[in-house]
């Protein structure tokens, strides 16, 4: 019991933290949202306009610093975002919502696909070691782990959407398709995010696989795996039950972080498949200067991350009997 | 075991074989279409308010329509659209509109000159609103039976543009019941135009044709697809395999990329202002001779060929954009201050500058050494200073780029916080505009606060009494004279820098669709971010064969 009431007394006082943070940052950066606005329009509507815009945002009535504290608190806890700019005058909420499924499918299938199969291949690897599967994927998983993602991307748009026609080059879904639960839009969506994730999975396997591929075999070499190959265990057992379920345990808060951050998109892929996620969001809130946006984004990272690494702590407890007896 | 490991891989290559082969059945519509690429930087927000300067391009010219068209590219044209017709009266102080019979609004209800007189009072009730300043010139807006009558505090011709050409027309019958107009969404827009939006996500806007519009028997294209991109490369890519058709983008080594893909690959890119250096007039270092050296010392053909790869052309010193205004140019200012490093020299010299280690120094001792802001995202811009500041170095004249974010450069370039400034005005359907927005003292603003274009902060009595008389007058001859006039303010007293000229940029293919504006028929401004002109071009287009 004491164990769970420290760590929930730990995520409350970062979460006060962070989201006071997350208040600060924006606050401090020079310009305003308006002139912003007219930086992205390169010259295309009347210098007029930017009059009439600081108008429309507010700009020009200013608030002391406390009190638009307390009033942002205030409007969190009623889960109260406020309007971006950005997507002028859409609320903020309405415009995260909408681009948060198409990055929670993608970047969060991705991460626990890269996860399960990165720990499989780590753990049957360090089982055999020498082996054919040890001598051939984690080194190429090593070496793909190294390629910069966005040349990986832009090599692979070359080769299947403009060379092979394989797969469609950029987007969420075709511009024909109606965005409904149907078949025919459903694997249009799919067949657009083959390209994203495979890219994904080549380029952040290979940091599970070396990882589990380590930690399984310094556990190989204690004194319970041999105890447990003495009695006569099948090896099958031993390697899931014995060496698995020890070897995984450093990498779970790593997962759990990384399970945190798939809410934060992934900037570079959504990029460059101009696919309709939260990270290319993320980078137009802050280049236009979108305090309520990029709030909304920071604070659902903050208790995404937070949370999940609440749950580690927790299965980490469960899996593993020794930390919870140290409490 | 191994077994199990390769049949666990082979089952994942199947999986993703098979996701990639049952998609490929997307369906076309049925009709003729257009797509087009246009790299927004954004996603669609589905808001369509025409009055939200963010949106206005997806539904001003497709959806909701202007009074009178007015065509940047043939020198103001004015073509009637809402208005049947117009006049000026008053000592051209008032203005009215004959409003045109028999448009409707895509739900039926009658158009008419109540919704003329609504749209500009909300306008004025709602500055936030109001884009263009409609509201700095008008005194009054009444209707008079099928008639609208405009009342001016002063002469204001040039305004005609703005409110006539620029203003879009909304229905009473809807906004009237608008509570906010100024965070309206409009997520369904109701309009007058050749288009209705029929369908919206962030990905894509899909509009369908009006059956019912005004011109009968247009538009000939039955859909028209409106993808967001949120970078170039893959807006370039659906133009190169022909799955857009319509493209207003930079696109790198074009030649290779776009054009040689298909004979149907057409470009043309109209140049419509000017991408100019703004020099900071309150700066005491930068006299007029420093101004005039650097004039000379600049070849902008060599700008233009490296740092635009020559798709922005050269300019010249009056600001008169060519050849699109060329009728403008006067004969006795034409090839001033082309490139000549040696006068640049002789100038300084005979002002009493003195080469010192390779750069000059003034009279008082001041090495000739500037900074100049630039913004860090324009690849080609960025060139570009760099050409220039090799090309002043070789006279004597040291510059110093500082690349910055559009925000920050915006907010120095407005507030005068530079030396020398690498930018472009917004220009007009004439060359008086952009001349108006260069040296118009109202358009300036004391150092630390915001002006709106005058930038350089130029400031003259003569000149502004030229730029009044110009709003007070309809005769084409007086125009053309008090042009030549404003042309000669920017060669004698240099407040700016005209280097390249800034392009419409605009990808076409005529594989299945002909009626583009071209050079020799130029219509409409081309590009599709071009505010009304996207409608114009839109009902000129007709499916081939």
């Amino acid at each position: 019991m004491r164990f769970v009431a420290r760590r929930l007394a730990f995520f409350l006082v970062t979460l006060w933290a962070a989201v006071t943070t997350n208040f600060l940052i924006p606050r401090l950066m020079p310009g305003n949202p308006a002139i912003a606005m007219m930086a992205r329009y390169r010259g295309r509507i009347n210098p007029a306009a930017l009059h009439s815009l600081e108008i429309a945002f507010g700009v020009d009535n200013h608030q002391s610093l406390v009190s638009a504290y307390f009033s942002y608190l205030g409007n969190i806890l009623r889960g109260r975002f406020g309007t971006s700019l950005t997507f002028f005058p859409d609320a903020v909420s309405h415009e995260v919502l909408q681009a948060l499924p198409w990055t929670l499918a993608l970047v969060g299938v991705t991460t626990i696909l890269a996860f399960v199969l990165g720990t499989l291949i780590g753990l049957l690897g360090a089982w055999r070691r020498g082996g054919f599967l040890d001598s051939m994927l984690p080194p190429i998983f090593v070496i793909t782990s190294a390629f910069p993602y966005f040349w990986l991307a832009l090599i692979s748009i070359w080769l299947f959407a403009i060379k092979l026609h394989w797969l469609p080059a950029n987007g969420g879904y075709s511009i024909q398709t109606n965005e409904a639960w149907t078949w025919a839009f459903i694997s249009d969506a799919l067949r657009h995010s083959i390209m994203p994730a495979l890219t994904i999975l080549i380029t952040s396997i290979g940091g599970w696989i070396l990882t589990m591929r380590n930690n399984t075999i310094s556990v190989l070499s204690e004194d319970y795996v041999r105890m447990a190959r003495a009695k006569g265990l099948s090896p099958w057992r031993i390697m899931w039950t014995y060496a698995g379920r020890n070897a995984i345990l450093p990498n779970l808060t790593g997962f759990a972080m990384s399970l945190g951050f798939v809410v934060s998109g992934a900037i570079l892929v959504e990029f460059v498949f101009n696919y309709p996620g939260v990270g290319w969001m993320f980078l137009q809130a802050v280049e236009n200067q979108d305090y309520a946006l990029m709030q909304a984004l920071f604070l659902m990272i903050i208790i995404a991350v937070l949370t999940a690494i609440l749950v580690a702590d927790a299965a980490t407890a469960l899996l593993d009997p020794r930390t919870r007896d140290q409490q | 075991m191994r077994r199990f490991q390769i049949s666990l891989l082979l089952a994942l290559v199947v999986l993703v074989a098979v996701v990639a082969g049952t998609g490929g059945g997307a369906n076309a519509a049925s009709g003729s279409s257009v797509t087009i690429s246009n790299e927004s930087g954004t996603t669609w927000t589905c808001g369509f308010n025409p009055y939200n300067g963010s949106v206005l391009g997806l539904s001003f010219g497709t959806v909701y329509e202007e009074l009178v068209y007015v065509n940047a590219l043939q020198s103001a044209k004015a073509t009637p659209w809402l208005a049947s017709a117009y006049k000026w009266s008053n000592g051209n102080k008032t203005l009215t509109f004959t409003i045109r019979k028999g448009v409707r609004w895509s739900d039926g209800t009658p158009f008419t000159a109540a919704d003329v007189v609504f749209s500009f009072d909300l306008l004025k009730k709602h500055p936030a609103l109001d884009l263009n300043a409609d509201w700095s010139v008008l005194k009054s807006v009444a209707q008079k039976g099928s008639q609208v009558v405009f009342n001016f505090k002063t002469s204001a011709v040039p305004y005609f543009y703005y409110i006539a050409g620029q203003t879009p027309i909304v229905p009473k019958h809807i906004w009237a019941s608008v509570g906010n107009p100024v965070t309206y969404n409009d997520p369904h827009p109701i309009g007058t135009g050749p288009y209705t939006m029929s369908k919206c996500s962030p990905q894509v806007i899909t509009y369908q044709k009006n059956a019912s519009y005004w011109q009968k028997g247009l538009p000939k294209i039955d859909t028209v697809y409106y993808p967001s991109f949120t970078s170039n490369d893959p807006a370039n890519q659906e133009l190169a395999d022909d799955t857009a058709q319509w493209g207003s983008q930079f696109i790198p080594n074009i030649k290779g990329y776009y054009l040689s893909k298909s004979p149907d690959h057409h470009i043309w890119f109209p140049p419509v202002a000017n991408v100019s250096i703004f020099i900071n007039l309150t700066n005491p270092q930068l006299a007029l001779p420093v101004r005039q050296a650097m004039a000379y010392a600049i070849d902008r053909s060599r700008v233009s060929q490296i740092g635009e790869y020559g798709y922005e052309p050269p300019a010249n010193q009056t600001g008169i954009v060519t050849p699109t205004y060329k009728s403008w140019l006067p004969a006795s200012l034409k090839g001033q201050y082309a490139y000549n490093p040696a006068k640049a020299k002789a100038i300084l010299t005979k002002a009493g500058y003195k080469m010192s280690g390779g750069v000059f120094k003034s009279p008082s001792g001041k090495s000739l050494s500037f900074s100049i802001i630039n913004i860090g995202g324009y690849s080609d811009w960025v060139a570009s200073v760099q050409v220039i500041q090799q090309e002043l170095k070789a006279v004597g004249i040291e510059i110093t780029p500082q690349n910055l974010s559009g925000t920050t450069y915006d907010a120095d370039l407005y507030a005068g916080k530079f030396q020398l400034a690498y930018g472009a005005e917004t220009g007009g359907p004439a060359p008086y505009y952009e001349l108006r927005q260069l040296l118009f003292s109202k358009n300036s603003a004391p150092i630390g606060q915001t002006a709106s274009s005058n930038w350089e902060r130029f400031s003259s009595k003569q000149v502004d009494s030229w730029i009044n008389a110009y709003g007070a007058t309809t005769s084409a001859a007086t125009q053309h004279s008090l042009v030549t006039k404003l042309a000669g303010v920017m060669t004698s007293q240099v407040p700016a820098i005209p280097v390249t000229e800034e392009v419409d940029w605009y990808q076409y293919s005529t594989k299945s669709i002909t009626g583009w504006p071209t050079p020799s028929n130029p219509f409409a401004q081309p590009a599709a971010y071009s505010t009304p002109d996207i409608g114009v071009t839109l009902l000129h287009l007709r499916p081939k064969g």
